[in-house]
């Protein structure tokens, strides 16, 4: 690596891109122009809308249903406030409020009084909806204070006690926070997201111009054919973007700064007291670095796949949106940074940065943070540089893209991309529909949800596109002796999992309530045993075994032995909807396709796929009256030392039957066909 | 000098199936001698030629440009050779002079030279007017002499060329032509790949004539004409055609 040359283009395309009026814009022109302009008027609207609202002329009726002295006090009080003009009496008052000819209606009426003491019964009708008429409301409700205070002095000074006595408890309030955590308590909570989507979307359009655009305007050839290396290559472009996102983040937070100061100074508080630290401005930017060039990799990578900008664009897109979800987090009070979130790229930085404008963070965790970064970030730009320097990526040419996925070849349905596309129609649908049901009624849910939206859909693709079901279900005989050591499996196998979950639990914590939602999955109290192994138990295992098992794992068979089953198991997660799951589900995935492809038979998947909810239902119910159980089970040091021997136990099973199934229908582990 | 042995290059298709686009390809080119690649297009003259240019890997085989393995010293192959192609683009953006300039210091020409090389060239190409502007506001011939300065800024002792005349009007085509005969004088080793019979004949010391991956023949204009008793090119590409495929049905039938 020659780092001269590196420079050279480094220079070159800086020059290129300042030249660009896209990136100049998006860089440069939107964060010190557009930025500052709408969040000051913005604010200025807002303050100005809320004071106009507030001097409204607001038209009530009242209707006083007693009319003796002490209500006409109450209407009386209400008639001489400002702004509020008192309408002729009407009986449609419910319409007039819809239509918001009048603003509020006052009903005067007597309640019951225990005590010998006269109540009024007040109620002010208001459409919330409204923006005059809950103002309306609310100045009504704070004069109708004043007036009860007023009835209540009398009242007091009428039996001769002070009204003193009222004030039991004086409360004042005293905040510690210093203005300057104040503030960085606010900034700390959306700056981040701000900083994330800005870096994202500017590197977004430099990255996809560096190479995608290189492509469509013909000069990678060029540029490829130069005595400048492949590698000086990317990583001169991918300073480039680099610089370019940096500028931007520095332009954005000194015009934020700039805004912020604005504002603050308009609403009347002295800006001089309330300066942030400069110490933290330093450690967010260190902090920002690794993420920034995280990003830039990504993107870099993303354009180097692309063939041109239009391609690229569009496979920036997830990523922006992704990012701009995981950056929200900040805005949530209930997240802190653990360990385990400081492991998440952007999640790590939206809460780390929170932490250091509220001038409380920990060292280590700043470590964590930055060192898992950068981990990832040197993943992600090795990652650029082999596709960069793979010929295939780099002349790829424009494919065939065939929509006749319902044609009559059987081939079509088998595809990577009909399978995926499938996954994807399936899990909205699970989303949308499943979620609906289960909400309703969970069991009845569980099982609609498997029969129609997992079992019904795969069987009818098969049907539709002619295929053999049996052949492809690999619905075919398997020795006895496999049911027995899976059986035997099936232990391990739970006690691992239930480890992995605890080890998970123990890294991100979950609510309680979310545990509540397991436990009453798996519970039976108020249906029977059976019916719950039926549900949660048999019909999954046969419902998702067809579907994951018996018809996505084909899609990827060319692919090879393991990375078929790795793809389908991550899909099989990814089904379940719950990121805390995830990882435990796609290892049993794993499993279940493991004893699928050696014994080339979907039952034994569906045996284990069964073994396992249903011994969860029967422990999760039964481990009370089972002492030794319960131990295991709810114990954290006992369940950790479970693990060792499950795996001993577990890889010995794995071994005798890998043994017992060699006789299979594999050439190697790269390939393997059909019987 | 360019030698070239045993060149193949192996796509897999989407379908799984392979592909020979360049199949056993042996040739030489020497110091001061025009070769063209002649062939229809899809012949594999792009491929064999982003080999020698080192911007594809070879499946097998070898190749040396100036005495340089394209496998082992590609760094030093680029800095020997210039490339120009039909299709090859410029940077918009940027303008003539600062094109050439950026390619003259990654062929690590140092400050000094690129100076009087970029002068040299623009007036020997006749492009002093136009240098300082931006490449968008250029004509297609004026490009075309971008890309040519930008191709032999390095002196380059080997000229590969894959079609740079096509799509081009007779004039810049012309310039192009000019242009190869100057680094012929200049005892440069010049590589030339057409579909075009024609310009082929006008130019070329020697035809090497690709189809499918593979030589169909090789030789002088003169030579193919003794040989097959023909007078046009084209008569001449489409008989050595027959010829191979008589050839293959013959050992089919073995």
């Amino acid at each position: 690596m020659n780092f001269k040359k590196i420079f050279i283009i480094y220079k070159k395309e800086l020059l290129d891109l300042m030249r660009d009026k896209r990136t100049v814009i998006t860089a440069i022109v939107i964060p010190i122009v557009l930025y500052p302009l709408l969040m000051i008027g913005f604010t200025s609207l807002m303050i100005r809308q809320e004071s106009k609202l507030e001097k409204q002329l607001v038209d009530v009726y009242i209707q006083d249903n007693i009319s003796d002295e002490n209500s006409q006090r109450i209407s009386q009080a209400l008639v001489e406030m400002e702004n509020l003009r008192i309408k002729a009496e009407n009986e449609y008052y419910e319409n007039m409020l819809e239509d918001n000819f009048i603003q509020a209606f006052i009903e005067i009426n007597d309640s019951l009084s225990t005590s010998g003491y006269h109540v009024f019964k007040v109620t002010i009708s208001y459409n919330e909806t409204n923006e005059k008429s809950k103002m309306a409301f609310e100045r009504i409700r704070q004069k109708l204070y004043e007036v009860e205070k007023d009835f209540v002095t009398e009242r007091l000074s009428a039996i001769q006690i002070n009204e003193d006595i009222l004030n039991a408890v004086d409360i004042e309030e005293n905040n510690v926070a210093p203005p300057e955590q104040m503030l960085g308590f606010l900034l700390g909570k959306i700056l981040p997201y701000f900083l994330i989507v800005l870096t994202l979307s500017a590197g977004a359009v430099v990255a996809s111009d560096l190479v995608a655009g290189e492509k469509e305007r013909g000069t990678l050839e060029t540029i490829l054919v130069s005595a400048a290396k492949r590698i000086e290559l990317v990583i001169g472009k991918y300073l480039t973007i680099i610089t370019i996102s940096l500028i931007t983040v520095l332009l954005n937070l000194f015009s934020m700064y700039l805004s912020f100061s604005y504002i603050i100074s308009q609403s009347g508080v002295d800006i001089a007291e309330i300066q942030l630290p400069i110490s933290n401005f330093v450690l967010i930017l260190i902090a920002m670095i690794p993420l920034l060039t995280l990003l830039s990799a990504i993107l870099l990578s993303i354009s180097t796949y692309a063939r041109s900008i239009k391609e690229a664009q569009s496979y920036q897109m997830p990523i922006i949106i992704g990012g701009m979800m995981l950056a929200m987090i900040s805005i949530f009070p209930a997240f802190e940074l653990t360990y385990g979130f400081a492991l998440i790229p952007i999640v790590n930085f939206s809460l780390l940065f929170r932490d250091i404008m509220m001038g409380d963070f920990e060292l280590s965790k700043f470590f964590v943070v930055v060192g898992s970064t950068i981990v990832l970030d040197i993943i992600a730009i090795s990652v650029s540089i082999k596709l960069f320097k793979n010929e295939s990526v780099l002349f790829r040419t424009v494919e065939e893209k065939s929509l006749k996925f319902w044609g009559k070849e059987k081939k079509n349905v088998f595809s990577v991309q009909f399978v995926i596309l499938f996954f994807i129609i399936i899990l909205m649908a699970l989303f949308y529909l499943g979620g609906t049901w289960q909400a309703k009624d969970l069991m009845n849910g569980l099982f609609k949800t498997q029969i129609f939206i997992i079992l019904l859909p795969t069987i009818l693709v098969l049907r539709i596109s002619r295929s053999d079901i049996k052949k492809t279900l690999r619905m075919n005989y398997t020795k006895p002796i496999n049911y027995l050591i899976i059986v035997l499996m099936s232990i391990p196998v739970l006690l691992l999992a239930a480890v992995m979950g605890k080890l998970i639990n123990y890294i991100y914590p979950v609510s309680e309530s979310y545990l509540e939602g397991m436990k009453n999955l798996i519970s039976v109290e108020d249906k029977s045993v059976w019916f719950s192994l039926f549900v949660v138990a048999l019909v999954p295992g046969i419902c998702e075994e067809t579907m994951f098992r018996g018809y996505i794992i084909n899609a990827f068979k060319k692919r090879g032995f393991w990375v078929s089953i790795i793809i389908t198991a991550v899909l099989f997660g990814i089904l379940h909807l719950d990121p805390f799951r995830m990882i435990p589900v796609t290892l049993l995935g794993i499993y279940m396709g493991y004893l699928l492809l050696k014994t080339n038979s979907i039952f034994p998947p569906m045996i284990a796929h069964f073994l396992n909810n249903g011994l969860a239902i029967i422990l999760g119910n039964y481990s009370d009256k089972i002492p030794l159980l319960n131990k295991i089970l709810e114990e954290d040091d006992i369940s950790i030392w479970m693990a060792l021997p499950s795996l001993v136990i577990l890889f010995l099973l794995l071994k005798l039957f890998t043994k017992m199934n060699t006789n299979s229908i594999f050439v190697n582990n790269k390939k393997y066909i059909d019987s | 000098m360019i030698k070239v042995k045993n060149l193949t290059k192996v796509f897999l298709q989407k379908n799984g199936e392979e592909l020979f686009a360049v199949n056993d390809l042996s040739f030489e080119a020497e110091k001061g001698e025009i070769v063209v690649l002649l062939g229809v297009n899809g012949a594999g003259k792009t491929t064999t030629m982003r080999m020698l240019s080192t911007v594809l890997q070879p499946t097998s085989g070898s190749a040396t440009v100036e005495g340089f393995d394209i496998i082992e010293q590609p760094q030093k192959v680029r800095a020997n050779l210039g490339f120009l192609s039909g299709d090859t683009g410029l940077y918009a953006r940027l303008t003539a002079r600062e094109i050439i300039t950026y390619f003259a210091r990654l062929y690590d020409v140092s400050e000094k030279n690129i100076l009087s090389r970029i002068s040299e060239i623009a007036s020997l190409l006749d492009m002093s007017d136009f240098l300082d502007k931006k490449i968008d506001m250029l004509s297609t011939g004026m490009k075309q002499k971008v890309s040519i300065a930008r191709s032999i800024i390095h002196d380059p002792p080997i000229m590969i060329l894959d079609e740079p005349t096509v799509g081009l009007d007779i004039l810049t085509a012309r310039n192009i032509i000019d242009f190869i005969h100057k680094c012929k004088n200049e005892s440069k080793c010049v590589l030339f790949s057409t579909h075009i019979m024609r310009e082929a004949e006008r130019i070329a010391d020697r035809i090497v004539m690709i189809h499918e991956g593979k030589i169909l023949a090789e030789g002088t204009w003169e030579k193919f004409k003794n040989e097959t008793g023909l007078h046009d090119l084209d008569d001449i590409f489409v008989h050595f055609i027959n010829q191979s495929k008589e050839q293959e049905e013959e050992l089919d039938e073995l």
